[in-house]
């Protein structure tokens, strides 16, 4: 059962970085609605830049631990 | 067809070959140490599970029909979970972060571990392998059924299933050629595609969001593998020169 979630939702970093895009995107929606869908995707760009680089960060401490 | 139409059956279809390469190759490891008629039948045992929950959440789905917009955000959010993970990990491989899936030595990995494996125990292995890389096609399918028919999500599914099978049975060794890691890559980018599209579509109405219409999802599709490729390369460790991927 953990695996069909892993599967679905990923970890948390990732569950987090689509909901806090998806709230920001609703929010830019009531203010500028024909926006909403260029700062969606910008968020989620933003969001993998960082999961990507957070990644490299922890293997550095890993290489450094060993 | 439309190019949402088009666009959403290739990605299926790509997405599918991807998983179904996967599966091959542990089946295929199983079939070399029980045999191809126990191996082949972990295999249609794995593939009848993953049919029948097409099947029902195929009418499960239609059976809720009524609440189009709320299926179509769900759909969205759970797409770009899907993309956006995905997505993190092709960056990280073409940035040389991340071993590159190798068919080759997942093949080997499987052999070594049914060599102290019983027969029914490989079965296990074989019927697992199919299970697990066709749940996420199940995934697919329930996702990116949307856009085509459901009937046609499956279809493109299946197709692939036959090719991949098509392609492993005249070879008979594990399909080491198929760019698995620059196939993961586009289809993650058409997947948060077409998440971004509906989730946000769904949310505040798809006119709303998307003024340019369906045209959206080729600028998204760009958006996203421009990115994609530009955080893999900033993110390289230093030193290295070549590209991680050249899959």
């Amino acid at each position: 059962m953990s695996k069909l979630l892993q599967l679905i939702f990923g970890d948390l970093p990732n569950v987090l970085s689509v909901a806090v895009a998806l709230l920001v995107a609703y929010g830019v929606s009531r203010v500028v609605p024909g926006a909403a869908g260029a700062v969606l995707a910008l968020l989620l760009i933003l969001a993998a830049a960082l999961q990507a680089l957070q990644a490299n960060k922890r293997a550095a401490r890993r290489s450094k631990g060993h | 067809m439309t190019a949402a139409q088009w666009g959403g059956a290739s990605a299926l279809f790509l997405a599918s070959a991807v998983e179904w390469v996967e599966a091959f190759t542990i089946v295929l490891a199983v079939a070399l140490t029980i045999g191809w008629r126990r191996a082949s039948s972990a295999a249609v045992a794995g593939l009848a599970v993953v049919a029948a929950l097409i099947a029902i959440t195929g009418v499960g789905i239609e059976a809720a029909e009524a609440y189009i917009g709320w299926i179509r955000a769900a759909i969205g959010i759970f797409l770009l979970l899907f993309g956006l993970r995905w997505y993190v990990k092709a960056i990280r491989r073409y940035a040389g972060r991340t071993a590159l899936h190798d068919e080759a030595r997942e093949f080997a990995e499987t052999r070594e571990q049914l060599e102290s494996a019983e027969g029914r125990a490989a079965w296990v292995i074989a019927f697992k392998g199919v299970l697990l890389e066709g749940l996420e096609v199940w995934l697919l399918v329930v996702a990116l059924g949307h856009t085509l028919s459901y009937g046609a999500a499956a279809g493109s599914a299946a197709a692939s299933l036959v090719a991949v099978i098509v392609a492993g049975v005249a070879l008979r060794s594990p399909l080491t050629r198929v760019p698995e890691n620059l196939l993961k890559y586009l289809v993650a980018c058409a997947i948060l595609s077409f998440g971004s599209f509906w989730a946000i579509g769904g949310l505040v109405g798809e006119q709303v969001a998307w003024p340019l219409g369906d045209g959206t999802l080729l600028l998204l599709f760009a958006a996203y593998a421009a990115a994609g490729r530009i955080i893999a390369w900033r993110s390289r460790p230093a030193g290295s020169t070549t590209a991680g991927a050249q899959a």
